[in-house]
């Protein structure tokens, strides 16, 4: 980690944790810097472990932290992983997390005394599917622009590309994650949220290739952009890679094919009544093509590889699959959807 | 275990001989952790497919195949082929010889034209099956890795030509040549011969655009005549002596290379059609 600090907004999520319990177990991280919304630190303490509650819409609380404890702490480098996770939340306070504070962050770590290594962990979810476009997704591949995506994704998309455009122009290294999505609780995965119910409704004649990263390859991932000095922008896949039908089946939930249009009012009610994530107009296209990451960047600059899947336990039960090719995963039916490699 | 995977494992275990499924256990395909690879393809779906193509390619076709030997065991390629016949069954002939003929099996990736991927169960059926869309991200990744592509230069406008011009290759598109060049994949060229007659056409909806079909053709028999298919591989055409990758950007010589693939693909056709002793033999 060349022996700086580092700083890790969003640090009470289940990524955030996880990612700040991986960084102190390494031996050439100094200290960390969690910082959160939330008043209290919600693990155990540690001595080479700083939490700072911070609102980091206001600009002042930023500006404080970074030349303060970041300074006093001597952080070199950034994982700026906070944004809002809920689909419905909209406004200016949640587009001024999700972008002014991304935009913030550069501009004043560009002129940080100790700062060096900026990793912005940002979504896949920004990419376009469509079936005219490659279901292999590289670095390059359009990114979704359509005015009546939620909130959500539009600030996602303007966060990503607000980064991008310092890459080699700033003083700072930058890299730019764009992660499968995490298969996890309170993570802001619409699948998760999908496969909580006993009924999954799903479009009739489709059953696409999705991905799906566990926490502990997105922690994998984050840390060797941390640590590496790669610039650019990288693909970070999962090492699930299954039909919808299969991941509802694995989940051990029950797949309803239904006409397309009936899917929108099908799960608006189901927002509706029951306060659930899960937004069909985000997820429209996806479950209808194939939108798989293509990790071949990240593979080669940052040695990442994704080893942690999430459903590992109901893959090595299954005999089917045991015999395959390649690096001999398969899969099979698991309890749960959300397993132990997550934490 | 999905009522499609039991469906898929039944009909290989019923319809194709012993032999043959543990042929198929040697496929080679990069798992991408569950038993698919990440464009979908299913080992188990293969096998079925090629049990239920037996009867078409054994019975109603009565395939005669020559040269396959000329299908790179392992390693990057692209076999490009004419066109024709209504309905893309001389892709599935055309992938069901590759698979009979290659040891271990290799699954010829086929490209499907733009609008076959928002075909409902149509496109997941074939995803199965190794076909992919016809994007060039897609194309060139899966070079990249060492797969076998399957290719169609003449495009629709092969497949839409009038009876009166069978067997007149339409022009073909530069991308193969483009792909091989820049990733040094020796192009076989294959002949399909019986494809052209196989289907006559009655009509075409020319409105109809429904999924992004270039139209709705409508068939005059409700099946396909039992013509006989005669399938011809070339000697591979090899661009790793000739060019170097940063040649694939230059117009000039992916159009030449093109054209010459398309000679070779029509110099087959035409010896197809001399040694063919009928439409139905």
């Amino acid at each position: 980690m060349k022996g700086g600090g580092v700083l890790v907004t969003g640090a009470t999520t289940p990524f955030g944790r996880a990612l700040v319990a991986s960084l102190l177990g390494r031996a050439d991280v100094p200290a960390v810097l969690a910082v959160a919304s939330e008043r209290v630190w919600p693990g155990s303490a540690h001595p080479r472990l700083l939490y700072v509650p911070a609102d980091l819409t206001r600009s002042r609380d930023l500006r404080d932290l970074l030349f303060g404890p970041a300074r006093d702490l001597g952080v070199r480098a950034i994982a700026h992983s906070a944004h809002h996770r809920s689909v419905r939340a909209a406004g200016e306070r949640v587009h001024a997390l999700n972008v002014e504070a991304t935009r913030e962050i550069l501009r004043l770590a560009e002129r940080h005394p100790t700062i060096r290594r900026l990793v912005y962990v940002g979504a896949a979810e920004i990419y376009r599917v469509d079936a005219g476009l490659p279901a292999l997704i590289g670095e390059e591949h359009p990114i979704e622009m359509s005015p009546g995506m939620p909130q959500r994704l539009r600030d996602r998309v303007e966060a990503d590309l607000t980064v991008c455009t310092r890459m080699g122009l700033s003083s700072l290294s930058i890299a730019v994650l764009r992660l499968s999505e995490i298969l996890a609780p309170e993570s802001g995965s619409q699948l998760d949220d999908y496969l909580a119910s006993r009924v999954c409704f799903r479009p009739v004649g489709y059953d696409p290739m999705l991905d799906v990263i566990s926490i502990a390859d997105a922690v994998r991932a984050t840390e060797r952009a941390l640590a590496s000095d790669a610039q650019g922008v990288f693909n970070v896949p999962g090492a699930d890679v299954l039909p919808l039908s299969a991941a509802i089946e694995r989940a051990g939930r029950v797949a309803v094919p239904v006409p397309g249009p009936l899917l929108r009012p099908l799960y608006a009610a189901r927002a509706a009544v029951r306060g659930t994530e899960f937004s069909w107009s985000l997820n429209r296209w996806r479950f209808r093509w194939s939108g798989v990451l293509d990790g071949a960047r990240a593979a080669a600059l940052l040695d990442y590889r994704p080893e942690a899947p999430i459903w590992r336990d109901a893959i090595r039960q299954d005999p089917e699959n045991a015999r395959k090719t390649g690096d001999g995963r398969g899969g099979a039916h698991p309890t749960r959807h959300h397993l132990s490699s997550d934490t | 275990m999905g009522l499609g995977a039991q469906a898929a494992r039944i009909v290989a275990r019923t319809l194709l001989p012993k032999g043959e499924q543990a042929r198929l256990e040697r496929l080679a395909y990069q798992d991408a952790g569950h038993g698919w690879d990440r464009l979908g393809l299913r080992p188990q779906a293969v096998a079925a497919s090629l049990a239920a193509t037996r009867f078409l390619y054994d019975a109603w076709f009565r395939v005669e195949s020559r040269g396959a030997e000329h299908v790179p065991r392992e390693g990057p390629a692209i076999l490009a082929a004419n066109h024709s016949g209504m309905l893309p069954l001389d892709g599935m002939m055309l992938w069901t010889d590759v698979l009979r003929h290659t040891d271990p099996p290799r699954v010829p990736r086929i490209v499907a034209d733009a609008f076959v991927p928002r075909l409902p169960f149509v496109y997941t059926l074939f995803s199965r099956n190794g076909v992919i869309g016809g994007a060039r991200a897609t194309a060139e990744r899966l070079l990249h890795d060492g797969e076998l592509l399957g290719v169609f230069p003449e495009g629709v406008p092969g497949i839409a030509k009038p009876f009166s011009e069978r067997y007149r290759l339409r022009p073909f598109r530069v991308g193969h040549a483009e792909l091989a060049i820049r990733h040094r994949a020796p192009i076989v060229p294959v002949a399909i011969v019986g494809a052209e007659e196989q289907w006559p056409e009655l009509a075409r909806v020319e409105s109809f655009h429904l999924f992004g079909a270039p139209y709705l053709p409508i068939p005059a028999t409700p099946f396909p005549l039992p013509v006989r298919y005669h399938l011809r591989y070339g000697a591979a055409i090899d661009p790793r002596e000739r060019f170097a990758p940063a040649q694939a950007d230059d117009p000039a010589i992916t159009r030449a290379l093109a054209a010459e693939v398309r000679a070779t693909v029509q110099a087959l056709v035409d010896e197809g059609l001399r040694e063919r002793k009928g439409i139905f033999r």
